[in-house]
């Protein structure tokens, strides 16, 4: 763990990049068809509840990283095997990421490049983030908070200016009666991307006042998650549910399909900002939980240390995660929300939570 | 010191090496494809031809008088099975590399769009990153698209652009077709409920358009023109509707901008027009008795544009009788426009998408035979409202009254 200090509106700030980072740009929820703005909203409720959870160890060991109160909880052992767990979950995590990023690339703008030099050049800028420190990432987030906002609010202006809005899109709300959005909710949306926000129990111990944490998380995840849901509801409200279906990017395609006044269109650089601004939060976070967690394990006095060699293999691996897009996605809908989100995300989080509640009871008891 | 230095040779290396592209292509290596056109030969293949874009031939040099002998655009034709096998074998004729950001326009054969249909065409369109579907797309009435696409324009020097200009301006000023994009195209195609509809362009020719010499006079030899809607069944042109019935298909699907309607005044034809500015239809699907039901309302904003009789123009009771002959003059375009779809079984208008998303749960026994059955039969309520809101420069007309 660093010695350093991160403040509330920091915090808040990270979290909502970070929610927004990939999540913004993919199909999120089509699953549900025109509801997917609603099944987004469940997600983000379930996301609440995640985010109490590990909030709640939080409160209990305030200045310890979970490597560490993991040991304390369930012991020596088998704390510490969990907390590598957790950080080859958060390493996996950055991996996937870094691959979404550089497929995502590849299939808009750069086609003859190679995958390989497109994540080299981002993991590098990881790297060289991480480096520097918490301290550094917050500022660039605030920096890159006010550029996603603008970027936000004008390219919001520019589709409603331009007529494209078509609100019959979103209808029938509920066709199919509420429960395949809960499934999708439950299947989806809480893990990724509101249950991710578990690799900020790395970050949590920096904040310099852990009292504002259970507000600032709450509020950080409301916001990305209503932000999240307008951009889900304009892409289907322009687009229609079958080609955002179809779409890899729909919000690319949408904001394509702006045409103002003969000159203001082809505004494909804003999605490339924002792509290029949320993954790079999302994978900064990942990639400094896993560092500090293994820093932490391994007692590695000089943390930076690891931070290189972390960076190859996070690199290596986005490479040989998948060998094609469609694979990639598959995996990330319908395997890791299974096999990896699910007990890393709420089961270990919960059943940590419990043996601290049994441990207490029986203090007081005794 | 090291430091510094250090700093500045990464910061010169970076910007070296980061501002170039992979894979830079530069204009001149580029050929600028401004139109895309697609038949069908009698083998079964794609016969694609390309609209490249002379950039000699466009250049400002015109001005100084020089002219030069080459025509603004160039037409490569080829065969293939498939799209990109299309453009593949015209790579093998033209210099550059062929880029497709710029397309302006997609023209379609009518044989092509009438036998084998449109929906296998389009997916190259819709993945290919380079290509933008808000690329217009047009059908070639009673000719080929590559016909259609080897005519020149005056002015408007690229075939492409004079066509996208002259279906842009056209679509505002007499709202009679519509100017579809290929995205919204491929959504109809994609869409269950609802049957695409696309802008016919016909030529007029008396020689061969393809020479400079067809615009070298003050009459071109060849004509581009918009030709009416091409109605779609499924992916296949089953009809077209022309002039009144056209406007009352783009009413229904409330595009029309502004347009010109005519109206009889006392047993004069077309005497009085009535220029309307501004327009609003709504479509409303209502369920009556179990059955399904459309309710039409359109209000319109105008003015007058000309009249051939006297008619005391300062008295509001005049304008409310001509507003009433207006309303009725719609009325009967939408009708026509209604009744040319229910003929060829195909639902442009969305209607059944409009069920789908007010009755989901009615909408399932409709389903199945809405296009045979339910379309056919179905029951529209039109009600038009429109205003006059003012008479142009003068009230009377100079004209004496006759009568």
């Amino acid at each position: 763990m660093e010695k350093a200090k991160i403040d509330a509106v920091q915090l808040f700030i990270l979290i909502f990049l970070f929610e927004l980072g990939s999540a913004l740009l993919v199909p999120l929820a089509i699953e549900a068809e025109e509801d997917a703005w609603l099944a987004i909203f469940f997600g983000m409720a379930g996301g609440i509840l995640i985010f109490l959870i590990f909030h709640a160890l939080y409160q209990t060991y305030p200045d310890s990283l979970p490597t560490q109160y993991m040991r304390n909880i369930i012991g020596n052992y088998l704390g510490w095997v969990l907390g590598f767990a957790y950080c080859l979950y958060f390493l996996y995590l950055s991996a996937r990421v870094l691959r979404d990023f550089g497929s995502m690339l590849l299939t808009v703008a750069y086609h003859e490049t190679p995958l390989f030099i497109v994540n080299l050049l981002l993991i590098l800028l990881i790297i060289y983030t991480v480096y520097q420190g918490i301290e550094v990432m917050a500022r660039t987030g605030e920096l890159l908070f006010v550029i996603l906002y603008v970027l936000a609010i004008s390219g919001f202006i520019l589709i409603v200016s331009s007529g494209l809005i078509n609100l019959s899109n979103l209808k029938p709300v509920l066709e199919e009666g509420i429960l395949p959005i809960l499934k999708v909710a439950i299947t989806q949306t809480i893990y990724v991307p509101f249950g991710e926000a578990i690799a900020f129990s790395v970050i949590l111990p920096y904040l310099n006042n852990p009292k504002k944490a259970k507000k600032v998380g709450i509020f950080a995840l409301c916001l990305s998650g209503i932000n999240l849901m307008i951009v889900m509801a304009v892409n289907i409200s322009v687009l229609g549910v079958n080609l955002t279906k179809r779409s890899q990017f729909p919000l690319l395609t949408t904001i394509q399909s702006i045409q103002i006044a003969d000159f203001l269109e082809r505004l494909d650089v804003f999605f490339m900002l924002a792509l290029i601004i949320g993954i790079f939060i999302k994978i900064t976070i990942f990639f400094y939980a896993a560092v500090i967690g293994l820093g932490d394990l391994f007692k590695v006095t000089n943390v930076k240390q690891l931070i290189y060699p972390l960076g190859l293999v996070v690199l290596l691996l986005s490479n040989s995660i998948a060998s094609n897009i469609s694979e990639h996605i598959q995996e990330g809908l319908f395997i890791v929300p299974i096999i990896l989100h699910f007990p890393f995300q709420i089961l270990f989080p919960l059943f940590l939570l419990l043996i601290v509640y049994l441990k207490k009871r029986k203090k007081n008891k005794a | 010191m090291i430091r510094v230095f250090g700093l500045f040779l990464i910061l010169t290396i970076s910007n070296v090496l980061l501002t170039g592209c992979w894979s830079k292509t530069e204009l001149n290596e580029l050929a600028l494809v401004s139109a895309l056109g697609i038949d069908k030969n009698e083998e079964g293949e794609y016969v694609g031809s390309l609209q490249i874009i002379n950039p000699g031939s466009v250049a400002g040099s015109k001005s100084t008088g020089q002219g030069t002998a080459s025509p603004p655009v160039t037409v490569y034709t080829s065969t293939a099975k498939n799209l990109v096998g299309l453009s593949r074998n015209i790579s093998a004729k033209v210099s550059r590399r062929l880029y497709y950001a710029h397309t302006g326009v997609v023209v379609i054969g009518e044989e092509l769009a009438r036998e084998e249909g449109i929906s296998n065409l389009l997916d190259a369109l819709d993945r290919d990153p380079n290509f933008r579907t808000t690329t217009a797309i047009i059908i070639a009435k009673n000719a080929r698209a590559r016909d259609l696409i080897k005519i020149l324009t005056p002015i408007d020097q690229i075939p492409a652009e004079n066509v996208i200009k002259m279906l842009e301006t056209n679509e505002t000023m007499s709202g009679e077709n519509i100017n579809a994009k290929t995205r919204q195209v491929i959504d109809a195609l994609a869409t269950k409920e609802r049957d695409p509809v696309i802008t016919g362009v016909e030529l007029t020719r008396e020689a061969d358009g393809g020479k400079l010499e067809s615009i070298q006079q003050t009459e071109p030899e060849s004509i581009v023109q918009v030709g009416g809607i091409a109605l779609f069944r499924n992916d296949r042109l089953v009809d077209w509707a022309r002039e009144k019935t056209a406007r009352g298909i783009v009413f229904l699907l409330n595009k029309v901008k502004e347009t010109n309607i005519s109206i009889d005044w006392k047993g004069n034809e077309e005497a009085v027009v009535y220029n309307m500015i501004r327009q609003q239809t709504t479509v409303k699907p209502v369920i009556k008795n179990g059955k399904p039901e459309i309710d039409v309302h359109v209000k319109a904003e105008g003015k007058i544009g000309e009249v051939q009789v006297a008619i005391d123009l300062s008295n509001p009771d005049t304008l409310k009788s001509i507003e009433q002959e207006v309303n009725k003059e719609i009325q009967g375009e939408l009708s026509k426009a209604i009744e040319k779809a229910k003929e060829n079984k195909t639902d442009i208008f969305g209607f059944g998408e409009s069920f789908h998303s007010t009755y989901p749960e009615q909408w399932k026994r409709f389903e199945k035979e809405w296009n045979d059955t339910y379309f056919s039969e179905l029951k529209v309520n039109i009600k038009v409202e429109s205003f006059i809101r003012r008479t142009g420069l003068r009230n009377k007309p100079y004209l004496k009254d006759t009568n």
